[in-house]
């Protein structure tokens, strides 16, 4: 049998200690995620429940923040129309990395109740990439918090990587972007 | 010097739904303005065409989300109008219940979100802590918190669980004795008094140059002009309650009114739950053939007073199993729109999300 | 009651003896409703505005594709004696232009924006009817119009979810549908042959 006095110790690799600060940061990152405040569809009244004494996610951890730069996650609440869909693509390209999306209510999963609507779109994951998503048209405040839960239980597994999927493929977005949207940046007198 | 162009984006804290206010500033006062709606779109009129008189029911509480039974009294009441059916006598003072229960859950809601842009964040969470216990009650009556598809044409879909007047009178009674200190936490509180005395002025001219009604109309102009006074629907000549005005149009004094409206809707609620009857609660229309059934042709409005003003329901029929138009009157279509474009330029930045909140803007019921 | 019956007579009064009318609708006591030529809209709306009616609460219209025409429609209410107005007027289909009434209610201008972006119709005197306001470069017909089919512009535009078919399709549900039709007709039968 071999003792340890004797032996070198394993050194090892860049990546192996690059993975092992990364796993020391999720473990900060899932018990303090910090989320956007954007109310983007009628799901959003299910918010302030959750965000204030009556179910408190401040338990959790999370908190609302006010700028994109620095928050965790996007909140999708409900449906997205087609002109709120182009500003929440610019906001999701500027915040920073690493990003998680959340899907609120039935009409990200496959349009809910407008599916046969001229103005709002059918599946938001060919758009942006989504992590969870939490069915119901509303869900309950208890659902939304048990969406948070599973998506930093999914943090913990490394399962949660819509970051990673949307940079290695993001010809394919854009492309979808593009064939439903027609332009993503808006031009015209007040925007220049 | 030059004008800066800056969004007050639907990315934004202090914005109440998602529409974006583009301003146009000089230093710290707004010189240019004018709001973009159009990002809550659904096409509902469009899509109330497309599903038959029943089916509608579940698409109409989604236009106004903070405040979805004013949508189904509105339809209800079109659709009877046109049938010519009268709802049964206890459906009336249940739907009254409800709606003011509504009335009260709104008018806390917006109580509440003044607190966000001042930074007075104590006022939001009393606020919301006492609003979800009306979402409770309301799961408790109808089934679902928010979206209640309760009040149908014909009454309502069924009848009050045994010992819900318990509960009701127990809520009630509660954010009666806490009404005082609501008070002293937000409109006697000088820190906020500072930022809503004579500031964003409501003159009477501007009120029917715009087409304000609501709260808007009442501090201003100083008369009870208020739709379940002049033109009672559904038991509301069957109760007392008083309307409130003042004759001082700023900030202050149109929240003093939402205030004071909270006090009228719960001595309605008591008055309503003891005079109530017993009795039948809906009337069976076209038994067994609800997807065939058909609505006489007409051109009818109805109008019903939401808590930011007349909200009506343009409805037209041919006859046939659908709608054949049916249009939504926004209540704050007027102060959104022309309001934000002509009388928001002369405040200053931080002004602005106050100015939406006290005007009472609420962007899904302009976009439809 | 009988002050509203009051208000109602003296609308029809004041409108049969100045104006043409083509219907006129009693819906009850707070409702009132004229159908009026295009050419009279505009001076009936200054009249009702001197008479007291100056609030305006909204402006639409309806298609009908089968008389081709639209039909506009404005509604007003005055707090002090109160009727809400229906005037509605029909006007050609495949040029629809009404002249704009900002002058008169200045609160319509945004109706009037939104009005030609759903339905086509012009308003010349309006300065921007002709921006966009709730759509964004849109590139297809006025929504509201009755030729307009919303399902399958999403199905076109909107790609949607695929689901498995991995449910299974039972080979006797035959046998209950025949079942069910033969006892429907049972009862049918046995109650004289009316439905109840």
């Amino acid at each position: 049998m071999k003792s340890t006095k004797f032996t070198e110790p394993r050194k090892l690799s860049k990546e192996e200690v690059d993975r092992k600060w990364w796993e020391i940061g999720d473990f900060f990152r899932r018990n303090s995620l910090w989320m956007l405040m954007y109310c983007t569809g009628c799901c959003a009244i299910e918010l302030p429940p959750a965000m204030t004494s009556a179910y408190d996610m401040e338990r959790l951890g999370m908190g609302p923040m006010a700028t994109p730069r620095q928050a965790d996650i996007l909140l999708i609440s409900g449906y997205l129309s087609v002109k709120s869909l182009r500003r929440v693509i610019y906001t999701y390209e500027q915040m920073s990395e690493p990003k998680y999306v959340v899907g609120l209510g039935s009409c990200p999963i496959n349009g809910g109740i407008y599916h046969d609507s001229h103005a709002v779109i059918n599946q938001l994951d060919q758009y942006i990439p989504v992590d969870t998503y939490v069915a119901g048209c509303m869900p309950n405040t208890e659902s939304v918090m048990n969406g948070f839960v599973d998506l930093m239980e999914q943090i913990r597994d490394k399962t949660a990587k819509g970051w990673i999927k949307y940079k290695e493929n993001n010809e394919w977005y854009k492309k979808n972007q593009k064939a439903a949207l027609g332009e993503v940046i808006i031009h015209d007198e007040f925007h220049e | 010097m030059k004008q800066m162009k800056l969004f007050l984006g639907p990315q934004h804290p202090g914005m109440h739904g998602n529409a974006s206010v583009h301003l146009y500033v000089d230093g710290d006062i707004i010189k240019k303005s004018f709001l973009l709606p159009g990002m809550l779109h659904r096409g509902f009129e469009k899509g109330m065409e497309r599903h038959t008189w029943i089916n509608n029911i579940s698409l109409i509480p989604r236009v106004c989300v903070v405040e979805p039974d004013i949508n189904e009294m509105a339809f209800a009441m079109g659709t009877e109008k046109l049938l010519g059916i009268v709802a049964p006598e206890r459906a009336h003072w249940i739907r009254m219940i409800i709606l003011e229960l509504a009335r009260l859950s709104i008018h806390l809601m917006a109580y509440g979100g003044l607190g966000g842009p001042t930074g007075n964040y104590t006022l939001m969470y009393h606020a919301h802590a006492d609003r979800n216990s009306i979402l409770d009650i309301f799961e408790q009556i109808t089934g679902h918190r928010v979206y209640h598809q309760y009040i149908v044409p014909g009454g309502v879909r069924k009848d009050l669980p045994v010992g819900i007047e318990k509960d009701i009178h127990a809520f009630i009674d509660s954010l009666e004795s806490r009404y005082e200190e609501y008070r002293d936490l937000g409109i006697e509180n000088p820190s906020i008094v500072a930022r809503i005395k004579d500031t964003i002025m409501l003159p009477a001219d501007v009120v029917w140059e715009l087409g304000v009604t609501g709260i808007g109309m009442r501090s201003s102009v100083g008369k009870p002009y208020d739709v379940r006074k002049v033109m009672p629907y559904a038991r509301y000549d069957q109760v007392e309650f008083e309307v409130p005005t003042s004759d001082y149009s700023d900030a202050r004094s149109r929240i003093d009114c939402k205030l004071k409206e909270i006090i009228q809707s719960i001595s309605i609620i008591r008055q309503c739950l003891a005079k109530m009857p017993e009795g039948p609660v809906r009337v069976p229309l076209g038994r067994g053939q609800s997807m065939r059934w058909t609505v006489p042709k007409g051109y009818v409005y109805s109008p019903v007073e939401s808590s930011r003003g007349e909200f009506g329901y343009y409805m037209v029929s041919n006859g046939g199993t659908n709608p054949w138009r049916v249009g939504v009157r926004g209540a704050s279509y007027p102060q959104g729109l022309l309001g934000v474009e002509k009388y928001l330029p002369g405040t200053r930045l931080d002004d602005a999300a106050l100015w939406i909140d006290t005007m009472g803007v609420c962007s899904p019921e302009i976009d439809r | 009651m009988m002050n509203s019956m009051n208000n109602v007579e003296f609308l029809k009064g004041l409108m049969n003896q100045n104006f043409k009318i083509v219907e006129t609708d009693v819906i009850d006591q707070y409702q009132v409703s004229f159908v009026l030529k295009q050419a009279d809209v505009l001076q009936a709306l200054v009249t009702l505005r001197n008479a007291g009616w100056i609030q305006m609460s909204y402006l639409s219209a309806v298609d009908w594709p089968d008389e081709n025409k639209i039909e506009v429609v404005y509604i007003l209410m005055n707090w002090e004696r109160p009727v809400h107005i229906q005037i509605r007027t029909k006007i050609d289909r495949n040029d629809p232009v009404m002249p704009t009434i900002i002058h008169i209610y200045p609160g319509a201008k945004y109706y009037e924006r939104e009005c030609h972006e759903f339905f086509g119709v012009k308003f010349p005197g309006n300065p921007d009817y002709q921006k966009q306001l709730i759509l964004e470069m849109w590139d297809d017909m006025p929504p509201l119009r009755k030729d307009f089919d919303p399902k399958a512009y999403s199905d076109r535009k909107f790609t949607k979810r695929e689901y498995n078919e991995d449910y299974l399709v039972l080979s006797d549900q035959n046998d209950k549908k025949a079942k069910r039709e033969a006892r429907k007709e049972r009862a049918e039968s046995l109650k004289g042959g009316q439905k109840i």
